[in-house]
């Protein structure tokens, strides 16, 4: 008798009755039903201010190139005679911090030797890691497979910056001067807005130069106006942008004629840019 | 001479010196800490020591350790409520109490290291489920009001609500449902304890970070330590209020129980070591180690800070019969893994970011390897985060009911 006292002792003691479990599953149901309201349904207060992010969410995520175009890049790299046009046509355009490019050239050597350089803009990912690690989504692809950023919406914890494989993303550690970017206005005028202290920034292949040109009826890769400023202001020409999914665009015809390779494809990121290597090897 | 003896207590503090004296102290580290706070929204992150090499340093470090040394509070409510030890219960009040201090702490650094803190409920309402990072914060919001629902009934206890019986009743009410609340918050807090490992185990093009065990050592490393710090503050209360807190046959078994952790969670150390760099050792990891080796302490912070200081030497001290039954070898053995845990924190963060990326084709172009030390303003944030979490413990364990009313 004695032990068994002991033993229920012992046990957790539950004393709840139905009227409490029913208050408490109605309590929950009824935050169920307003948490949705009242977050991004007609009762929020950012819901309003926010429509048109949510409504964008349908092309977010993984719905990588389900649209009619996939825009990509092929740069040549025997082509590539390391001038740094690129880098600074990109950083004018862009209105980019000229500390931190979007676009690097760097000088590299083959095993054999010989010198080429390597420029990488962002290679645009299919699988691309700082999309899936974004915990607000203020990184998405376009249904076009471009990888975008909403800076309104990103809160700057930089894990993009860090799951990056290609160190294509960079801070706005502050608030910038007027008028610190030298290649204003020698290497072009910016075209889009500065972004905010604490996000994230990168290279966009020029959305609103391609947006803006495919309303006017051009073809990007063809039509200068509609074409990013990094691929207009080659002065040879190693850099060809277009449609992946057009056979009949020129970076298409150039993956077929050429051996191409895609930088750390061992990862699967499948990167919009393709290389075409140097004749005689890496 | 009874004229003599005038009353000479005309006024008289409500707390005694030391009392004051240690609340002076806190006030220091909170002024320093708002100021350096203050500094860092106003001007931005700029004037900390991170870089676009270095992206995470010191905050995430306290980040990720005040949420493993707050551990002790989903893993005592688990032993009690779901596996029914009900010996322990005495101390599971306190032991929620400090998850609490540990939880909030981790949300206020967070808090200063985005770079936009002013959006911070942006993960609650642009969902992002396939981010580690998404579940990370999910999780601890839910589970933070999980701790806040099992710790309703102490608050309520405190003589202030005296004069609100019904926020009382409903405190009371919620606590009813604690052993469910245990699984729930089980569940949770194995989900993100491990998911903080799992930040760092995804990343693909980090050569050291990208494996499997990261999240396991984690939760492991949090299960076994944050009961021995819950015991420590117990020890350390009771030396400050000269009065029993919990029973110390109840605290020995916890230290006990930390010390089989620790254990465990160095044997999965062992094997993971052997198979990274060893048995299972590929070129880039090898390149990413003996490039921490030469460039860093890392082999030394590891062996001594992780290993010997966070394992061994807690684990002698919780184990050992002689030290076990010694409250400043509890004390002791709880300070030394908590060194651990933040040195591996650390070791995990800064060594991996340390490593360059590289991508190119080719064969000579790398990134610089990565440098960063913290700036005096991210300790002055440290500072401020330390300040509230001992704060938060001095004020309840002064004016909240922590240990005197058992529970049934």
């Amino acid at each position: 008798m004695a032990t068994q006292k002991k033993k229920a002792r012992k046990k957790v003691v539950v004393e709840l009755t139905r009227g409490d479990v029913l208050k408490v599953a109605a309590a929950s149901v009824g935050s169920i039903i307003a948490a949705p309201l009242l977050t991004t349904g007609p009762l929020s207060p950012f819901g309003q201010l926010k429509q048109g992010q949510l409504e964008g969410e349908d092309y977010a995520g993984h719905g990588a190139k389900t649209g009619r175009h996939h825009w990509g890049m092929v740069i040549d790299l025997d082509q590539c005679i390391g001038c740094e046009y690129c880098m600074r046509a990109c950083t004018a355009t862009n209105d980019v911090k000229p500390a931190e490019p979007w676009n690097i050239v760097v000088p590299e050597k083959t095993s054999g030797g010989h010198t080429f350089f390597l420029s990488r803009p962002c290679l645009h990912c299919q699988n691309a890691p700082c999309v899936e690690v974004c915990p607000v989504k203020a990184t998405f692809h376009r249904e076009d497979g471009l990888v975008v950023m909403d800076y309104d919406r990103c809160i700057g914890c930089r894990y993009c910056q860090i799951a990056c494989p290609y160190d294509a993303r960079q801070f706005n550690w502050e608030t910038r001067d007027e008028g610190d970017n030298p290649y204003v206005p020698a290497w072009g005028t910016p075209e889009v807005e500065r972004r905010p202290r604490g996000v994230v920034e990168k290279c966009t292949f020029c959305i609103h130069r391609i947006d803006a040109g495919l309303e006017k009826g051009l073809t990007p890769g063809e039509d200068r106006e509609a074409t990013p400023a990094c691929v207009n202001i080659c002065p040879v020409g190693a850099r060809t942008f277009g449609d992946l999914k057009d056979p009949n665009s020129r970076v298409s015809q150039l993956i077929d004629a050429n051996p191409t390779l895609r930088l750390r494809d061992e990862l699967g990121t499948e990167t919009s840019v393709y290389y075409i290597p140097p004749k005689e090897g890496i | 001479m009874t004229t003599s003896t005038l009353p000479r207590k005309s006024f008289q503090l409500p707390f005694g010196r030391t009392f004051l004296l240690w609340i002076g102290l806190l006030a220091v580290l909170l002024v320093v800490g708002l100021y350096s706070a203050v500094r860092v929204l106003i001007e931005g992150l700029v004037i900390t020591n991170l870089s676009d090499a270095v992206p995470w340093g010191l905050w995430i470090t306290i980040d990720l350790s005040a949420i493993a040394l707050g551990a002790g509070a989903f893993t005592l409510s688990a032993i009690v409520y779901i596996f029914g030890i009900k010996r322990l219960q005495p101390i599971i009040r306190l032991a929620v109490l400090v998850g609490f201090a540990g939880y909030t702490s981790a949300m206020l650094t967070l808090l200063m290291d985005i770079g936009r803190p002013d959006r911070f409920w942006h993960p609650w309402v642009f969902w992002n489920v396939h981010s580690v990072l998404w579940e990370v914060t999910m999780c601890i919001t839910i589970y933070l009001t999980i701790l806040i629902t099992e710790f309703a009934p102490v608050i309520v206890d405190a003589k202030f609500f005296d004069r609100w019986p019904r926020v009382r009743a409903l405190g009371h009410f919620l606590h009813k449902f604690t052993p469910f609340l245990a699984v729930l918050g089980l569940l949770i807090s194995l989900l993100h304890q491990s998911s903080l490992g799992a930040t760092y185990g995804v990343i693909k093009s980090r050569p050291i970070w990208f494996k499997p065990s990261m999240p396991i050592m984690f939760v492991l490393s949090a299960i076994a330590a944050g009961p021995a710090v819950t015991v420590a503050v117990a020890y350390v209360v009771e030396w400050i209020q000269g009065k029993r807190t919990v029973p110390h046959d109840v605290l020995r078994i916890i230290t006990r129980f930390s010390g089989i952790g620790l254990l465990a969670y160095g044997y999965i150390k062992f094997w993971d070591l052997a198979a990274v760099t060893y048995y299972g050792s590929t070129p880039g990891v090898s390149l990413a180690f003996s490039l921490l080796q030469q460039q860093t302490p890392y082999s030394f912070s590891f062996w001594v800070g992780e290993v010997i200081l966070g394992i061994l030497v807690p684990a002698i001290l919780f184990l050992v019969p002689r030290f076990n039954k010694n409250p400043a070898a509890a004390v002791v053995g709880a300070l030394s893994a908590m060194v651990g845990i933040i040195v591996h924190r650390w070791n995990v963060t800064v060594g991996g970011l340390f490593v360059p990326l590289s991508y190119s084709p080719g064969t000579t172009y790398e990134l610089p390897i990565g440098s960063y030390f913290p700036a005096l303003i991210e300790w002055g944030v440290g500072i401020l985060v330390i300040g509230y979490a001992l704060t938060v413990l001095t004020l309840a364990v002064r004016f909240l009911p922590l240990f005197d009313k058992q529970e049934h």
